[in-house]
């Protein structure tokens, strides 16, 4: 039996004339096949929602509740987990350095300095290499040359905030 | 503004009382659809209220140019979603649990006994059904056809295009009607008064 147009119909759920109606119900008294189709879109149709039990709401605001207390205290085990493994770990990290510089003061203070001059010299030096480049680099490099490598270096900056706004991008559902 | 939108804008500034609210409008669409997702009034009670406490967690993530049913709807539909995979990964299946667990559930507006009778055998049969579906094309039935969502709004539901709801409604309604026949082979549905058995 042929059940084109009458399934296509039945299954899209599609608007029929008063002509095509009269089709169709002819159609269906003939073919098993179409009217399953017709009886349990019929079902679908007429089967009724379920309502949950009585009192949802008021489960919900229990459980939200239960929840919440379950978060707080959640946060308050993660946080103190937090301290005391930070603490234990700056204690066993640094634990040795302090008592060395406790045991000979004199001694920590002079690498202390040391190590301040040793920074601070280098950020003067690179300072002055870079003013040196500010001035020597125009002078090798054309115009044309200089505007592609600002417009390499302002699209790779593009690149990155386009892949950041992405990453912490808010998802819609849950 | 709709009251509805009014009940998000406060539940969004952390108003507990305007998101009961929406739990109250909601509680039946959302049982329902977890009901005819997972098959057992007990799962459906923990997804609904799952559902709802999501939510209530992330209603400042809710973009008020969507309707606030179809969000909520989709958190509920990928919930559901996810319990039948697992489901499926533990190797539990659903017949089991519904021969051990039943259909135990309260009907609203049973106006008789043999009425009643009548909607719980129309309720098990169209549950039997639905449980031999994919869990997407389950969902898609449900939705398009408790919720009244419109293909676009299932689509958005459920993370895909309206081209591919319409072939999974397509091949679901199929698929139900090849199963209606094999399991129903004498019965007919009741009908409502002049209606065609086809709409």
């Amino acid at each position: 039996m042929n059940h084109r147009p009458f399934e296509d119909w039945l299954l899209d759920n599609q608007p029929l004339t008063p002509e095509q109606k009269r089709d169709l119900q002819s159609h269906l008294r003939l073919c098993t096949s179409c009217s399953a189709i017709a009886e349990s879109n019929l079902a679908l149709h007429t089967t009724q929602m379920v309502p949950p039990a009585p009192g949802f709401t008021d489960r919900f605001k229990t459980r939200l509740a239960h929840r919440r207390s379950e978060q707080k205290w959640r946060q308050i085990v993660g946080t103190l987990v937090l301290v005391l493994g930070g603490l234990g770990l700056l204690y066993w990290l640094a634990g040795p350095v302090i008592q060395e510089a406790l045991s000979s003061p004199a001694e920590w203070i002079t690498t202390a300095v040391g190590y301040f001059l040793f920074v601070l010299t280098s950020l003067q030096a690179l300072g002055e290499a870079g003013t040196i480049l500010v001035r020597v680099v125009p002078s090798f490099v054309s115009p044309a040359g200089l505007f592609v490598i600002l417009m390499v270096v302002s699209g790779f900056i593009y690149l990155c905030i386009v892949s950041i706004w992405r990453v912490n991008r808010i998802p819609q559902g849950v | 503004m709709s009251e509805e939108m009014t009940w998000v804008l406060q539940a969004q500034q952390g108003s507990d009382e305007a998101f009961t609210n929406l739990v109250e409008t909601y509680q039946k669409h959302v049982y329902n659809l977890c009901y005819r997702m997972l098959g057992e009034p007990e799962s459906a009670e923990n997804a609904a209220q799952e559902t709802f406490l999501r939510a209530f967690q992330h209603i400042h993530r809710y973009d008020r140019k969507r309707p606030f049913a179809t969000w909520l709807l989709s958190i509920a539909a990928h919930y559901c979603i996810d319990r039948l995979r697992r489901r499926k990964f533990s190797m539990a299946s659903i017949d089991q649990d519904e021969e051990e667990g039943g259909f135990e559930l309260p009907d609203a507006d049973a106006p008789n006994p043999e009425s009643e009778v009548v909607h719980n055998e129309q309720r098990e049969q169209m549950q039997g059904l639905l449980k031999r579906l994919d869990s997407v094309d389950r969902a898609a039935i449900v939705l398009r056809y408790w919720n009244d969502c419109s293909e676009a709004e299932i689509a958005e539901a459920l993370n895909l295009t309206v081209s591919a709801v319409k072939s999974r409604l397509h091949r679901a309604r199929r698929e139900l009607a090849g199963l209606w026949q094999a399991e129903t082979p004498r019965s007919k549905p009741e009908r409502r008064p002049h209606e065609s058995p086809a709409f």
